[in-house]
């Protein structure tokens, strides 16, 4: 549990704050900021600045499996919409590929999907006033 | 053929002499026939009312069709009906209607212009030809009039929200009903669509359009031509701008068309081709035949495979050459696909750094149908995988709905090959999975290391890897890596490729080196000259961008009688490699005197994680001090290296080793 608050705060360099669930946690002494969660973390604070936008209009959301969504496609414009799609995917795949590394690097790669889960509800916590988030299957307004 | 007034007339009403009430069976166009008309004319307000009970327009049937006119005129010569309004069962159309009806020519003529502006002209002469002048007609408008021909793209104009103004000419022509025909010339102008997620839509569109057809035995045939003159679309994940033309023909037997040919003008296509078939009630269950020739993939890779196939990597991805083939489809989805390669390449850059990979030129087919077994033979001439060149090889695959089988395959590398046996793979929910084996016959070394730009090394590098697997984010290779090198061996094993395509790539493996010959690999590297031989276990080895950023490594003299021998400049770099304070101040005087000192043994622990190298030296050679033995001297002239510095800043260690091998100086000893 101890290790948990170094951890948060490491991974609080993320525009949207993260944290492991009881159940990744409960084991300790994790060394989680490794060089490849740290590289996924640096392509993802990048792309933030240009999804950060699209989350304030509602165009991209924060879906419930922790992931990331377009929700409203008519908020970008026509000529960027590809890109926006291109982007997303690329974010998802980068998240992907977060929760597996934070789940390799506690020597327990089954525990992606509690980390996804885990992240998914912070994702959602942490958004910002104003940004969408999926709950119970339904986008709602934060 | 109108026919309203060669009708019998109805009996007049008798309750007054100004109210005339006329019915009329039936009236027969081949664009419309009316059933069960009545016609009230009240000449003391000249006002009237027409009533259609049942009205067919185009295979629709209209019920309760009402014509209420503000003004109306009756005469022997004909009838007028000015300002109505048009009610379809009960409900009003927004539209402004004029009416007049020549006895003598059987000519009729409705004008209607509508309340979001537009205005559409119909003239029915009496020989049957009827003419259509469509001047700003808003999209509403055309949604009244499609509705009663084809519900689906009337529909579907209400669920895309279909703006835009139509303009054109339809003339309807043939009183038999086997010899009609049909011309129409529109264009679509301003126009827009947009489902309610963004997914489909298109704005500014301007497109022409131009149908002829005919009524023969077995139904119309047509001929048509489409040019996309304006404007974007983007039909989820492909954005399409103008530019494209389609010709096409073919038939309309009732509610079924059928596209016989269509050509499409497309850029970066030299020819592409269709047929289709579709119910006008169940577009949506169309099935479509394509036919595409010598398409250029540099223009069509990044538009329409990329979005479709990768879209996490549409910047790094790149396509080269050509690819003609056919593709089915049934409601919407992949029935078969047939591809054939000419000069094709492609290459996937590295997502952080790094050349990524690349093969090309490609030729040869791939062909797949749903739900049974495809095969894709195709002739790679070479590619390229970072700074390695690959050989030309035969890839023979069999295709499966989500997956695919490969053949054994050999690519050579250099000198040797790598060959993959049993490689199957297929498409699961988080990715591709797979298993296989892998085995890299004999690389040699010099070759190797030239085409790394590394120094140059004796040795043979090869492979036997006989569990591959595959999962998503994940290479793993069971088995064992092993290069002779150096008179000894390196046996890598454990080895894991993670997140390959992904920023965060990383190899991981656990190393075994034994009887490493120091002389040769000091000379490899210019590190001085040692003599003697060394073995080294690495446990934990993370290369990230193939630089090291994690191990616990141990580095012992190995086990045997054989010279031992350090040079002056071995010990000044070994020494600098532990940073400062490496070497006991007596002992440096010393070390000026001989070129040679004998040692006993050396070793060196390393144990690196966070940017750090934690280090130790010879097990058990902790000093007193706080310092520890890296090389224990013996024999004349002897000599102790000693590590003073635990914790080495990694990125450092690297920086002095390269400054040692590149500029061959001696460090500074401090």
């Amino acid at each position: 549990m101890s290790v948990l608050p170094a951890i948060l705060r490491r991974l609080g360099a993320l525009a949207v704050g993260v944290v492991l669930t009881a159940a990744v946690h409960a084991q300790g002494n994790l060394e989680i900021d490794t060089p490849a969660i740290s590289a996924l973390k640096q392509s993802m604070q990048k792309r933030h600045a240009q999804l950060a936008p699209l989350y304030a209009a509602g165009a991209v959301g924060l879906a419930a499996d922790g992931t990331v969504a377009l929700r409203d496609a008519a908020g970008v414009p026509l000529a960027q919409r590809a890109q926006v799609t291109s982007m997303i995917a690329a974010e998802n795949a980068d998240r992907a590929a977060l929760y597996r590394e934070i789940a390799r690097a506690n020597n327990h790669p089954e525990w992606e999907g509690d980390v996804r889960r885990t992240f998914a509800q912070r994702w959602v916590d942490r958004a910002q006033p104003g940004w969408w988030v999926q709950q119970g299957g339904k986008w709602v307004q934060k | 053929m109108l026919a309203l007034l060669a009708l019998p007339v109805g009996q007049p009403s008798a309750a007054a002499v100004d109210r005339l009430s006329l019915k009329v069976a039936d009236v027969a166009n081949p664009a419309f026939t009316l059933h069960d008309i009545r016609v009230v004319f009240d000449a003391g307000s000249a006002t009237g009312e027409i009533s259609v009970a049942r009205a067919r327009v185009g295979g629709r049937v209209l019920r309760d069709v009402r014509l209420r006119c503000a003004r109306a005129a009756l005469s022997f010569d004909g009838f007028s009906c000015h300002g109505a309004d048009l009610r379809l069962a009960g409900r009003r159309v927004s539209a402004a209607l004029d009416f007049e009806l020549d006895r003598r020519s059987g000519a009729a003529r409705l004008a209607a212009g509508f309340g979001q502006g537009g205005r559409m002209e119909l003239d029915v002469d009496g020989g049957g030809r009827l003419l259509a002048r469509m001047v700003e007609l808003p999209a509403d408008a055309v949604h009244a009039l499609l509705s009663p021909w084809s519900p689906p793209v009337a529909r579907a104009m209400r669920d895309f929200k279909a703006q835009g103004r139509a303009s054109g000419e339809l003339e309807w022509s043939g009183a038999g009903a086997r010899s009609s025909r049909l011309s129409a010339r529109l264009r679509i102008a301003d126009a827009g669509f947009g489902t309610a997620d963004g997914l489909q839509a298109g704005e500014r569109i301007a497109i022409e359009l131009a149908v002829d057809a005919r009524q023969a035995r077995d139904g119309w045939h047509w001929q048509a031509g489409i040019e996309w003159k304006e404007g974007a679309a983007y039909l989820h994940p492909l954005y399409l701008e103008a530019g494209a033309k389609l010709g096409a023909s073919g038939r309309l037997d009732g509610r079924r068309v059928r596209v016989d040919e269509a050509a499409l003008e497309v850029e970066g296509v030299r020819r592409l081709r269709a047929t289709a078939s579709a119910d006008l009630d169940a577009l949506d269950e169309a099935t479509l035949s394509v036919d595409v020739d010598g398409a250029d993939l540099a223009l069509i890779g990044p538009r329409w495979i990329a979005p479709l196939l990768a879209p996490a990597s549409t910047e790094r991805l790149r396509f080269a050459g050509h690819v003609s083939g056919a593709l089915q489809l049934r409601a919407g989805r992949l029935q078969a696909a047939e591809a054939r390669f000419e000069d094709a390449g492609f290459s996937l850059a590295g997502a952080a750094a790094g050349a990524g990979f690349a093969f090309g030129p490609i030729a040869g087919r791939a062909s797949w149908v749903q739900g049974e077994r495809g095969r894709a033979r195709l002739e790679v001439g070479g590619g390229r995988w970072e700074k390695l060149a690959l050989g030309g090889f035969a890839l023979d695959a069999e295709l499966m709905d989500d997956g695919a089988r490969l053949a054994r395959t050999t690519v050579p590398v250099l000198d040797g090959a790598l060959v993959l046996e049993d490689l199957a793979l297929s498409r699961g929910p988080a990715g591709w999975e797979g298993s296989g084996s892998v085995v890299i016959e004999p690389v040699s070394m010099p070759a190797l290391t030239a085409a790394l730009d590394l120094p140059p090394m004796a040795g043979v590098l090869s492979a036997s890897l006989p569990e591959l697997r595959v999962s998503p984010g994940e290479i793993a290779l069971d088995g064992a890596l092993v290069i002779s090198v150096f008179d000894g061996y390196l046996r890598a094993t454990g080895l894991r490729l993670r997140e390959p395509f992904g920023v965060a790539s990383h190899l991981s493996g656990d190393i075994e080196a034994r009887h490493i010959d120091l002389a040769q690999l000091t000379e490899t590297f210019s590190f001085g000259n040692i003599t003697g031989f060394v073995d080294a276990d690495v446990r934990g080895l993370e290369l990230a961008r193939w630089r090291p950023v994690a191990f616990d490594a141990r580095i012992v003299s190995s086990p045997g009688d054989y010279r031992r021998r350090i040079s002056q400049r071995a010990v000044e770099n070994i020494s600098a490699l532990g940073g400062a304070g490496a070497v006991a101040a007596i002992q440096r005087s010393l070390l000026r005197l001989f070129e040679t000192f004998g040692y006993r043994e050396l070793g060196l622990h390393c144990r690196l994680a966070g940017g750090v190298c934690v280090m130790d030296g010879i097990e058990g050679g902790e000093r007193a001090d706080g310092g520890f033995v890296i090389v224990r001297g013996g024999g004349v002239p002897a000599l102790d290296v000693i590590g003073y510095n635990r914790r080495v800043d990694w990125d450092e260690l690297v920086e002095r080793l390269q400054r040692v091998v590149a500029e061959n100086v001696s460090p500074e000893l401090r």
